[in-house]
């Protein structure tokens, strides 16, 4: 599926707008993210009529990459300073408000995060399928210090998805704040992005960004899993133009 | 040769002496070193001795250990403080680290050394908090081998539910930890090996940020060669469910079906656990003004308690001649005392159940001179007093301040040992 213009869904940037406080004040807490538990969801007075929104998202790429940092940044943990291999699964809930561009209506994402560490994928055969197990979304990730990681992009799609997967599928390069190793050049991410036609997100760096940071990647997560799903429901004529209306509750998953 | 309090763990190939890898301390041993500990140690074994510890001159302790035939563990610990005991369990815990993630195949496997050598990394985080010292606050189990628990209110409503999601999840084996302290577990749960409930706990612990996890795990005594799958699922932030699973359900299964429909009418109860906080024991037992930590342990289920109320700063005049501890320090000394009392007098809990990992008293051997067995200790030190107490059924650990009177540890022991035991039947 072709992705959506950035911007055409939602209303982009909206975390610096002063109407999004409210909101987005629910996942903060002392100036850090809140810490969610599963039984746990942001604390939204009724007249606000604000629902939340479920996908499941699947963290893809070779050992090292980044893959557990990306998920502990996208929820705002502290990002681990050692590298350690995840020798299984591991999920991370981030909640994410967003206001649609056209009904100006607000809904919440909870993205859940899936991350498997590439030799446990390897050394046990029932981690892929379970992570492919109903996911709406997946995150490719290569590391700009690391040219094989880039190149493995194209081979890892393929043998993941199926080209009649309904899956949003967006592409992340990480380590991009170490640019005096940088191995992968503008041009080759260019490049990949017209090829492929999937958006190419850059992380890196420190997380003092707070939700500047993160906004950009989250923010085409919702879009572009929203469009699907109104897509999916039929309420949107393709390609950009949306008119969710009220067909917005019935698809949630 | 290290600095002072930093331990590190060798491993090498047993037989050939080759590093596979060494934890701890940000300098690494020189291999120089690395192999002089080798050759010493293999020079014993060629005189048909093991060589099991050594203290250096300048204050350090060596321990070896080899597992399986195949692999040795070599702690280095650069601070006298460190005790033998703490060193053991230290190896052994790393041992059974190796087994839970790997399985006790893949380390036998020496075929390949380079290979072994890339798999044992995925240990690294588990063995790294093994040696942290950040973590342990308040954990005793590394050290005494029985589950730290959590003693709540009401554990007749979390036991139900435990045992109603485990079963619905297709498994025996579940437990509840808050503030990763065994709040509630099932009835197989608590039949695992006890240091396999204490590194579960421990393995849940490292996970606290995510929001559930599926990992595969070896149980190092139970099923060291057929891995499992711990199922883990983070309540609240601080309460983790876990089960231990067959191939299925798959973890998207047991989290949108189970995990809600189980524990959400519970989370105000489980918010109360919280609140507990620190203090493993529930609001309604009193515990006598002056205690400074203790560690109750249940010899007989291998469960243990443990608190520690440090005074806050009181209203009275500041008594400058007695400077307030930390809670952090009281968690030392009362793992302090446990050493002492446990190495002298009293008798350590080993599991009879894996004779391979039987080792040789421990050098003080009090208790060989005499016909009895000590039931009673003491200790008054400058900045606490001290008191152990065993019971066919108990081991209690008492840290007083230095206001309680010498003659009055006794009666106080005793009267804890009864309030504990009595209120919550533990």
């Amino acid at each position: 599926m072709p992705s959506v213009v950035p911007g055409s869904v939602i209303v982009p940037n909206w975390h610096r707008c002063a109407e999004s406080k409210e909101f987005f004040s629910k996942i903060l807490h002392k100036r850090k993210r809140r810490k969610f538990g599963l039984l746990e969801a942001p604390v939204l007075p009724p007249h606000m009529n604000v629902d939340i929104v479920r996908y499941k998202i699947f963290i893809s790429g070779k050992s090292g990459v980044g893959k557990t940092a990306l998920a502990a940044r996208l929820a705002g943990h502290d990002i681990p300073t050692m590298h350690y291999e995840t020798t299984g699964i591991e999920t991370t809930v981030v909640f994410w408000p967003v206001r649609l561009r056209e009904s100006g209506r607000v809904l919440f994402f909870r993205f859940q995060l899936w991350d498997c560490g590439e030799n446990a994928l390897r050394r046990f055969d029932h981690m892929l399928p379970s992570c492919k197990e109903q996911v709406d979304a997946i995150l490719f990730l290569f590391s700009f210090t690391d040219h094989a990681s880039f190149e493995d992009l194209s081979n890892q799609m393929a043998r993941i998805t199926e080209p009649t997967d309904r899956i949003v599928k967006l592409v992340v390069g990480t380590k991009f704040d170490l640019f005096i190793h940088t191995d992968v050049t503008e041009s080759e991410v260019n490049r990949f992005q017209e090829v492929w036609g999937v958006p190419v997100f850059c992380m890196g760096g420190d997380v003092a960004g707070g939700l500047g940071e993160v906004a950009p990647l989250l923010n085409s997560l919702a879009e572009n899993l929203w469009h699907q799903d109104c897509t999916a429901a039929g309420s949107v004529p393709p390609p950009t133009q949306t008119e969710p209306g009220d067909a917005t509750t019935e698809i949630m998953v | 040769m290290l600095q002072a309090e930093t331990i590190q763990i060798l491993c090498l190939t047993a037989t050939s002496g080759v590093p596979l890898f060494s934890r701890g301390s940000s300098k690494q041993l020189p291999f120089s070193v690395i192999g002089s500990l080798n050759g010493v140690h293999m020079f014993g074994a060629g005189q048909n001795t093991t060589l099991s510890s050594c203290e250096t001159d300048r204050g350090g302790r060596v321990m070896w250990r080899v597992f399986q035939e195949s692999l040795m563990l070599i702690a280095v610990s650069g601070n006298s403080a460190t005790s033998e005991l703490q060193l053991r369990r230290l190896l052994e815990n790393t041992w059974n680290c190796m087994v839970l993630v790997l399985g006790l195949e893949e380390l036998g496997n020496l075929r390949n050394v380079e290979r072994l050598k890339r798999e044992l990394r995925a240990c690294f985080r588990l063995i790294d908090r093994l040696l942290g010292q950040d973590d342990h606050e308040g954990m005793m189990g590394e050290l005494t081998q029985c589950a730290d628990c959590l003693l709540t209110p009401q554990p007749t409503l979390l036991q139900e539910a435990l045992d109603a999601f485990t079963q619905a999840a297709s498994s025996e084996f579940g437990c509840l930890l808050v503030r990763g302290r065994v709040a509630a577990a099932t009835e197989k749960w608590w039949r695992l090996a006890p240091q396999e409930v204490v590194l579960l706990s421990a393995l849940v612990r490292s996970l606290s940020g995510m929001s559930s996890c599926d990992y595969p795990i070896y149980l190092p005594h139970g099923s060291p060669t057929v891995a499992h799958r711990l199922l883990r699922f983070q309540l609240l932030p601080g309460v983790d469910v876990c089960v231990l699973c067959g191939p299925s359900p798959s973890l998207h299964q047991v989290e949108s079906e189970l995990v809600g429909c189980f524990w959400s009418p519970l989370t105000e109860t489980l918010r109360r656990c919280l609140e507990q906080g620190e203090r493993c024991l529930p609001p309604t037992v009193n515990l006598h003004r002056s205690t400074l930590a203790l560690l109750l342990i249940n010899r007989e289920t291998r469960r243990s308690v443990s608190v520690c109320a440090p005074p806050r700063a009181s209203p009275s005049p500041p008594d400058t001649a007695v400077p307030l501890l930390s809670a952090s320090k009281c968690w030392e000394l009362l793992r302090l005392f446990y050493v002492f009392a446990v190495t002298r007098y009293f008798s350590m809990e080993e599991s009879s159940s894996t004779p391979a990992l039987v080792d040789p008293p421990l050098q003080e051997d009090f208790s060989q001179g005499f016909s009895h067995s000590p039931v009673h200790c003491y200790l008054v030190t400058d900045e606490c007093k001290c008191y152990g107490l065993q019971t066919p059924q108990h081991q209690l650990y008492l840290l007083m301040d230095l206001t309680v009177p010498t003659f009055a540890l006794r009666s106080i022991a005793t009267q804890t040992l009864s309030t504990v035991t009595m209120a919550m039947g533990f």
